[in-house]
């Protein structure tokens, strides 16, 4: 599977194309072989547990996973998945 | 009472009578400073009715309990009025010198009456002010007009706030600038102050009004500096200041591209974003008594724009003039920053506008004919460039522009309306509502129209877990985010490093007592900007507003975003009316939107009641 990946943190990456080998389109499993994968650049956005890191949040298609349900969601082909610090206000 | 001078400065510019004038005791216990006591003021001084432009509108400068204070983010003002866009209540926020050094020439603001025979500006000092002729300067940009009045003083670091020809000219969204870059933008204060036939206000302190504790103060400030160094989010906006929220607003299908016709523009990235913005990356500059330089100064490196410079731009300005009007050059957004800018224009209403004409032209709305041979069209920098120039003179039919877009389209007509994008005659910041309810029911809701300073639902309905496309919750979360804002601007500090340091109101609390003595709590807080909400809404009600009022545009409301995120999504009425009677009941108003007399009860207002 192939997903997009943005990173909005002290770092900014946009669209980064991640090809994935998955056991299943679930979000857990893909954060965790995104983890595996794409490695340190989402450690300052995700704990060990796959959860946001203190002051971050993950958007799958611009939506926050929490409003998602992280347990349900399923990821599709050419989803992007963002990583982003909580920047508020402009 | 350490941290307020207790006193204001009255002045008559009719007269020319000035005077100082006692803060009565225990307004800070019930208002605060900043938006709270702007309200009490504005309440108690304002004759109903008046013309925004007239002589007898008040133009009130405040600062707070913490301002001046050593405290992150103190260094700020807010200009209290009657809007002459919404003919409503209006504050507009600003960073300056000139909060500073107010309070140490001795005064927690200023009331400024009457109108002038002659351009004038004050120059103020320990020792009182002067009125004091400016027609050596009428007519200047604000670049120039500061520029020259340092050189007068010879004292670089005089506090100065100016209005550029957009004021002078009575354009309904100028606004005063201060330290070159720093604006009080929104709902034309910049007109009220012209229309006064003020140029300008120049201030030097030398005293203060002391701190409570200075020693808490310093090992509070020690220990927000120490949060901030670790927060990813703070080191997030420090590396790319407010354009990261394009990338996020642009994530969430909630950029205002083309005069909120879309929620996305994949030629914004890397272009007019956070990326495309850093290539330009010049320095970082804090505001005055802020240890977080959130606002980055960029430099235009090549093609015809080269060497042009500016602090900033924002996130408001990238959004309205970049996404908005579909211009993609950075270099074009940077010159229209720098012209609103000398030209004392709030860049969020000035895109909104152009926007609108675009937008116009486009439907056929508007020809050349109308527009002096002009064609403004979507894309077109050079003529929203020139549309600025015409707005802040009121050339042509920029004078109809000047009015604003609420106006404006009054006077186009042909359901031009339904894409005028306001709430009470106050343009659309950047963010399309359609992606995020919340946002919808904010703008609708503020008492100074479209509004993102008063809160920002994004954190919520995008960032945070609340679901963007529902009402259930929203009155609620909105009315949580208004007044912890309301807070913030009544001590008066920024509410960004609370954002990302992150600093409660619990940390405000401890704050406020080492400057002043004074303990809040939480609860107290809330509290008294519960009575501050309260009072502002009763403002308005004064003035004619009424649950009418609360509403959002033809677009919002009935037409689905095409795409992005949010694709398919408009609030509706139904919706919309949901959000409003739950954000009612939430703070103790009947369904038309006035307090209750319990309410009134409460927040000890029941004088303040109509009477009859």
């Amino acid at each position: 599977m192939r997903v997009l990946v943005n990173l909005f943190g002290t770092e900014v990456r946009l669209r980064q194309e991640v090809c994935l080998d998955l056991p299943s389109p679930a979000l857990k499993d893909i954060l965790r072989a995104l983890k595996d994968q794409y490695g340190g650049p989402l450690e300052k956005f995700m704990k060990a547990d796959l959860s946001a890191a203190e002051g971050c949040t993950i958007l799958v298609n611009g939506r926050n996973i929490g409003s998602l349900g992280p347990e349900e969601t399923e990821i599709q082909d050419g989803d992007e998945i963002t990583f982003t610090v909580l920047a508020a206000g402009g | 009472m350490k941290g307020i001078c207790g006193k204001l400065l009255e002045i008559d510019l009719t007269s020319g009578k000035t005077k100082d004038s006692p803060i009565p005791g225990g307004m800070m216990e019930k208002y605060l400073g900043g938006r709270g006591l702007g309200a009490r003021l504005l309440f108690d001084s304002l004759p109903p009715k008046t013309d925004p432009l007239s002589p007898e509108n008040v133009l009130i400068f405040l600062t707070g309990p913490l301002t001046g204070s050593m405290v992150t983010g103190s260094s700020k003002f807010v200009v209290v009025t009657k809007s002459p866009l919404t003919h409503g209540w209006c504050d507009s926020y600003s960073s300056g010198r000139i909060a500073v050094e107010l309070k140490k020439a001795g005064y927690d603001g200023m009331v400024i009456r009457g109108r002038s025979n002659y351009p004038c500006y004050l120059r103020i000092d320990d020792r009182g002010v002067e009125v004091r002729e400016a027609d050596w300067i009428w007519g200047r940009d604000s670049f120039e007009t500061e520029r020259m009045l340092k050189e007068m003083e010879k004292d670089p670091s005089v506090g100065v706030s100016s209005i550029g020809p957009a004021g002078e000219k009575l354009a309904r969204f100028a606004c005063i600038n201060s330290d070159l870059y720093r604006q009080a933008g929104r709902g034309g204060v910049g007109a009220v102050m012209g229309s006064k036939r003020l140029k300008a206000i120049v201030v030097k302190g030398t005293k203060g009004a002391g701190l409570h504790d200075r020693t808490r103060l310093v090992e509070l400030n020690r220990e927000s500096y120490r949060r901030s160094q670790k927060s990813q989010v703070a080191q997030a906006r420090k590396k790319y200041g407010t354009p990261l929220t394009l990338n996020i607003t642009h994530a969430g299908g909630i950029l205002p591209t083309k005069n909120f016709q879309f929620g996305t523009w994949e030629k914004a990235l890397e272009k007019i974003d956070s990326v495309g913005v850093h290539k330009s990356f010049k320095s970082h500059k804090p505001c005055l008594s802020c240890f977080v330089p959130c606002s980055l100064v960029t430099e235009v490196a090549e093609g015809r724009y080269k060497g042009i410079s500016v602090e900033g731009p924002e996130y408001e300005t990238l959004g309205m003039f970049g996404s908005n009007l579909l211009i993609d050059s950075l270099p074009v957004i940077i010159q229209a920053n720098i012209l609103c800018d000398r030209l004392g224009l709030d860049t969020i209403s000035a895109g909104n506008v152009i926007g609108f004409v675009m937008e116009c032209f486009e439907r056929g709305f508007l020809s050349a004919g109308d527009t002096e041979g002009k064609e403004i069209r979507f894309g077109d920098g050079e003529a929203a460039l020139a549309a600025v120039e015409m707005i802040a003179y009121r050339r042509g039919f920029g004078d109809i522009l000047a009015e604003g877009v609420k106006a404006a389209s009054q006077r186009i007509g042909k359901e031009s309306s339904r894409f005028a994008m306001h709430v009470k005659g106050l343009e659309f910041p950047a963010y399309e509502p359609r992606g995020a309810f919340g946002s919808g029911l904010s703008y609708a809701v503020s008492p100074r129209g479209a509004c993102h300073r008063r809160a920002w639902p994004p954190a919520k309905e995008i960032l945070g877990d609340y679901p963007p496309f529902t009402t259930e919750g929203k009155a609620e979360m909105i009315k949580d985010l208004y007044d912890q804002n309301c807070v913030l601007h009544s001590l008066l500090v920024c509410d960004m490093p609370a954002k990302f340091i992150p600093l409660s109101l619990d940390d405000y609390s401890n704050y406020l007592q080492a400057v002043t003595g004074e303990s809040f709590s939480t609860d107290d807080f809330l509290n008294i900007a519960g009575r501050i909400e309260t009072l502002i809404r009763m403002i308005n009600l004064r003035e004619g507003f009424s649950r009418e009022d609360d509403t959002l545009p033809h677009r919002t409301l009935f037409e689905p975003l095409p795409d992005g995120p949010a694709k398919g999504q408009f609030i509706g009425l139904e919706n919309l009316n949901r959000m409003i009677d739950d954000y009612y009941a939430c703070r103790g108003w009947d369904s038309r939107g006035v307090p209750t007399e319990a309410t009134l009860g409460k927040y000890d207002l029941s004088g303040d009641a109509p009477k009859g």
